[in-house]
């Protein structure tokens, strides 16, 4: 965060337990919070709308899995298949038992943190790469699951069609009110997020990261803290599974495919793994990537080639460059887009008093 | 009686197939520790090579396998120098991403060079079944599990006897002493990677020649992780075994699972067996037991 | 960047006597193979729509953007088609098409989803402004059942396989096919195969030498090739083979080898081969411009699906303006499209007879048979047991 650190001074715990100690961080996220749902809303378009909605929830969802793998160093190649369980336990709770909307939310992030802890439980005895193919089969059995069990409904076609959720009576149809009820929960995610790393949890967790045999030593109870991240990662995969169904208005196992997962982790890869921060970077940045070229080429190819011609290489083009963006940050900048953005703001932390 | 004989002979001509496509992934986490799940786009990407010059160029099948065996050793030195050769010693996420970020390279490259529509690699191999007993068998499959096991032969032989194979052994077994003992470790992962980029050759004969050239192709190098955890991930023989046994299970799943089920459970029996695996006996049938626990 | 998005939504903001049609496209996902041959496909009728002056002193505007099967992505290509204003938009892929159905009965704008989407999606009471335009599952197989009656020289019913790909789309037939089974009363076995479908022996080998089927209807997603050749290998005559929609391309015969596959039946939604007049003058189009004919024509089964799905929509336009003048929104053009009523470009796609309930437009198919390395007609265009799809249509599943 933009940060000067000169002249703060603590006078109580309270404020030296502060998640932002010093005032101008402060004054930044106030500013940014009236940006986001004040002046973001006024002035933008229908379809900018729309595609920030798509990024609050990958970044909700690139969130949850840095949790995972940024913080406790556990990598899960499963994420969309706990999105897929969110979304379809809420789905079927909301559209078919009639419950509320609110409890199918939580209830959809339940049923993905239970099941992610049950995947999580080889991580006792397995790591690294190991642990990688376990969270890949667990997502191909979920997505074989979803479509297979007679339980789950939604027909030949695979999808649960639902209204969309009401507040108040007001129910959520526009972009607009949508953008706000994601945010909304985007902030939650983030706070809860940053103030987790501050518990003794968190730190328990970039413990067993950094070294699990030591974080053992000094008393940390290993098995607990592996599942306790597995399950608040699924918790927020659930979650994220569980907005896509309210935004979209049905949920559809094929919206969270083993392409997806691998999406949400080059988006924390580039973003920077182990940051809240850049977890929301990496979301952003792969979400808009395809889009961005797209437009682009279409407005520079246009002078030259014909609409088809352009749409043919854009495609192979957005792969390449996804690929070889993820290649190039991880050999060049393993610390992500984060890092980036921390060398920007370093310089400007002591500027223009660089001797200081 | 008659089914059952050939739904296991079936499983276990498949299963070799698979097991060609595991040796590469083995061999080269066996020499330097780096999962490659860009397997399967190896396999693609010689695929592409192979139809693209007996296709679109009509070139003879043995200038054909040439020019794909030199695509591939340069594709591979160069993806170990560009880009894995940092990635020796980072963390396990790192590693599969860095594989993962050059599979989806390697998916835009094939289809912005050759094309994304699906080809063929037409190899001069009988079609006509041949009955051995009533017992029905493709001639394709005997020639296509007959390379497999040449290719595994040759490997093996490679890792015991030569020098190199040597070298490379030392490696796995400790790095840091290899490099004492003056082995030129970087040499030898370049190494390691153009072999599995010849085996990659193979595979993109055989299983174009069966699937049809095109990015989903890469859909083969799902096959491997089960079959590399079944047989421990740094085993040539375990590759072997856990192909073999990956191939019957799938083939019975289908022919007994699939009509109690009433829905595929081909595919899915395998990471079952691979969980189940992972539990009781995580390096495998083969593999070094030398799994850190915590 | 975001100055680059402002610029690229606005910059495609149509002129005042040009109509935009949004495409959705898949060009580098899982069904990229069949993207890359359609999409140029309604380019090229597009084009040859404004060259002959067919709805004169306006022209059509194609609008494309790749989703590489990614909904998200789907979704962004959605509310970017809404804010350059077009008159209808071309969904592609089933999720797509599920997460946007109900948008598009908030937003008035209507969709067409030939082939993608659930069967059920014909119902124009439940769905207003979905039209999947084109023989959904339901259709195509009731048909490919009475192709086999028809056919069906035995004095007993037929034993019939069903091999399908373990999708929903894979399993969506099954309701129908188990349905005329008990009208029928023929011998029916259904066979699996599951993701990532590389190889299917267990399967056919089961089909040929145990349950030992008369005929076999296959649905498939580009697992076509190998399943012919298995069949093939196994002996099964291809004459008793029929394929749905996306069973029946030329590059999976070509995988499997025209001689292999000579004799297979496929149901089509579109006319194939580049005989047609349709397909000469885009040809003709080409060479006035000196440009070579396209590459994508060779592949004419996908290609021409693109051709025709481009006419309905332009048709749905054209018949708009004639009769509203040229200020049209898009609830209009989903009133003209409603009203189509034979409409089949030259007999190059289906009489399409479409009405407010039946937004599926008669779920006709053709059957084209594999012959010689190219395909011939095998019937006419042709429906098949109306009465029990509709059954299900209306009931919703």
């Amino acid at each position: 965060m933009l940060n000067r650190e000169t002249a703060t001074f603590k006078r109580t715990y309270a404020e030296d337990m502060a998640l932002y100690p010093a005032p101008l961080p402060r004054y930044t996220i106030l500013v940014l919070l009236f940006l986001f749902f004040v002046v973001v809303p006024l002035v933008s378009s229908e379809y900018t709308l729309g595609v920030a909605n798509l990024l609050g929830i990958a970044s909700f969802g690139a969130l949850g899995l840095n949790l995972l793998v940024g913080y406790t160093g556990q990598i899960s190649i499963g994420h969309a298949a706990f999105m897929s369980v969110g979304a379809y336990t809420s789905a079927m709770l909301v559209s078919i038992m009639g419950l509320h909307w609110g409890l199918g939310m939580i209830a959809g992030g339940a049923a993905a943190a239970f099941l992610g802890m049950l995947v999580g439980i080889p991580s006792l005895r397995i790591k690294g790469l190991y642990l990688a193919i376990s969270t890949l089969a667990a997502q191909l059995i979920i997505e074989w699951g979803i479509n297979h069990l007679p339980f789950i409904p939604g027909g030949a076609g695979g999808s649960i069609y639902m209204d969309k959720p009401s507040i108040f009576g007001f129910q959520l149809k526009t972009n607009l009110s949508f953008y706000y009820f994601i945010y909304v929960v985007l902030v939650i995610g983030i706070v809860f997020a940053l103030n987790l790393f501050r518990t003794h949890l968190g730190r328990s967790m970039i413990a067993v990261r950094d070294r699990d045999i030591a974080a053992e030593i000094i008393g940390i109870n290993i098995f607990k803290v592996k599942l306790t991240a597995f399950g608040i990662a699924s918790f927020y995969a659930g979650i994220t599974g569980v907005l896509y169904t309210y935004y979209f208005g049905v949920a559809n196992y094929e919206a969270f495919t083993l392409v997806v997962s691998i999406q949400f982790l080059a988006m924390i890869i580039i973003g920077g793994l182990g940051s809240v921060l850049g977890s929301v970077f990496g979301a952003v940045f792969i979400s808009l990537l395809p889009i961005v070229l797209d437009i682009f080429l279409r407005r520079v190819g246009g002078e030259f080639m014909e609409e088809s011609q352009i749409a043919a290489i854009t495609t192979q083009i957005q792969l390449m460059l996804y690929g070889g963006l993820i290649m190039l940050f991880l050999v060049v900048e393993p610390d992500g887009l984060r890092k980036l953005w921390r060398n920007i703001t370093d310089y400007f932390k002591v500027w223009p008093f660089p001797y200081l | 009686m008659l089914y059952n004989i050939e739904l296991m002979i079936n499983g276990l001509l498949v299963g070799a197939l698979y097991a060609l496509i595991a040796l590469g992934f083995v061999l080269i986490y066996k020499a330097s520790d780096i999962i490659n799940f860009a397997q399967g786009e190896f396999v693609m990407f010689a695929g592409f090579i192979l139809a693209a010059s007996l296709q679109t160029y009509g070139l003879p099948l043995y200038v054909a396998i040439l020019l794909a065996v030199v695509g591939m050793t340069v594709l591979a030195l160069l993806v170990n120098r560009l880009v894995l050769q940092y990635m020796i010693g980072r963390g396990v996420v790192s590693v599969i991403m860095a594989t993962i970020g050059l599979a989806a390279f390697l998916q835009g490259t094939a289809g912005l060079f050759f094309g994304i529509d699906t080809k063929d690699v037409p190899l001069p191999i009988s079609e006509e079944p041949i009955f051995l007993y009533d017992i029905l068998l493709s001639p394709l499959e005997l020639y296509a599990a007959l390379a497999a096991f040449v290719c595994i032969g040759l490997v093996s032989w490679f890792f015991i006897k030569s020098r190199i194979g040597i070298a490379l052994r030392a490696i796995a077994d400790d790095q840091q002493v290899s490099l004492a003992m003056g082995i030129d470790v970087k040499l030898y992962f370049a190494i390691s990677w153009c072999v599995a980029g010849l085996i990659a050759v193979v595979g993109g004969i055989v299983w174009g020649h069966l699937l049809g050239v095109d990015t989903q192709l890469a859909l083969v190098g799902l096959k491997v992780f089960p079959v590399v955890i079944l047989g421990g991930l740094d085993s040539i023989i375990g590759a072997i075994v856990g192909g073999l046994i990956i191939g019957v299970v799938e083939s019975l799943a289908a022919g007994f699972l699939d009509p109690i089920v009433g829905g595929g459970t081909k595919d899915f029996t395998p990471y079952v067996l691979m969980i189940i695996v992972l539990m009781f006996r995580p390096y495998g049938l083969f593999g070094k037991a030398d799994i850190e626990r915590v | 960047m975001t100055l680059l998005l402002v610029a690229g939504v606005f910059g495609t903001n149509a002129s005042a006597n040009e109509y935009t049609i949004g495409l959705m496209c898949d060009r580098s996902g899982v069904t990229g193979t069949i993207g890359n041959l359609i999409c140029p496909g309604f380019h090229d009728y597009i084009r040859l729509f404004n060259k002959q002056n067919r709805l004169p002193g306006h022209t059509l505007k194609v609008m494309e953007i790749d989703h590489g099967y990614n909904v998200p992505r789907g979704v962004e290509a959605y509310e970017r088609f809404k804010a350059a204003g077009v008159m209808t938009i071309a969904l592609y892929g089933t999720p797509h098409t599920v997460a946007l159905t109900p948008k598009l009965s908030e937003d008035h704008i209507l969709g067409t989803s030939p082939g993608f989407g659930s069967a059920a999606g014909a119902n124009g009471e439940r769905f207003p402004y979905l039209f999947p335009a084109a023989a959904s599952y339901w259709s195509q197989v009731a048909s490919a059942v009475q192709f086999i009656q028809n056919n069906w020289k035995g004095s007993t019913q037929p034993k019939i396989a069903y091999i399908y790909y373990d999708n929903p789309a894979g399993r969506e037939p099954l309701t129908i096919i188990g349905d005329l089974q008990k009208q029928l009363g023929f011998e029916l076995q259904t066979y699996a195969v599951p993701a990532p479908g590389i190889e299917m022996r267990p399967q056919v080998l089961d089909i040929t030498r145990k349950f030992k089927a008369d005929w076999v209807v296959a649905h498939f997603f580009g697992q076509t090739g190998v399943a012919l050749k298995e069949f093939s290998r196994m002996g099964h005559p291809r004459e008793q083979m029929i394929g749905l929609v996306w069973a029946g391309g030329e590059s999976d015969m070509k995988v499997a080898g025209w001689d292999k596959a000579d004799g297979y039946y496929t149901v089509q939604m579109a006319h194939v081969g580049k005989d047609h007049p349709v397909n000469q003058e885009i040809v003709a189009m080409y060479k006035a411009e000196g440009k070579a004919p396209p590459e994508e024509m060779e592949l004419s089964v996908y290609y021409n699906r693109g051709v025709s799905w481009a006419a309905l929509h332009s048709e749905a336009i054209r018949a708009t303006v004639e009769s509203k003048g040229p200020n049209i929104t898009p609830a209009d053009v989903k009133n003209a499209m409603e009203r189509i009523n034979g409409y089949s470009e030259r007999n190059f796609m289906p009489p399409f007879k479409m009405s407010p309930q039946d937004h599926e437009g008669g779920g006709y198919v053709r059957i084209f048979q594999v012959h010689d390395g190219g395909f011939r007609a095998a019937s006419d265009w042709m429906q098949g047991y109306r009465d029990v799809v509709m059954k299900h249509v209306v009931s919703g599943e």
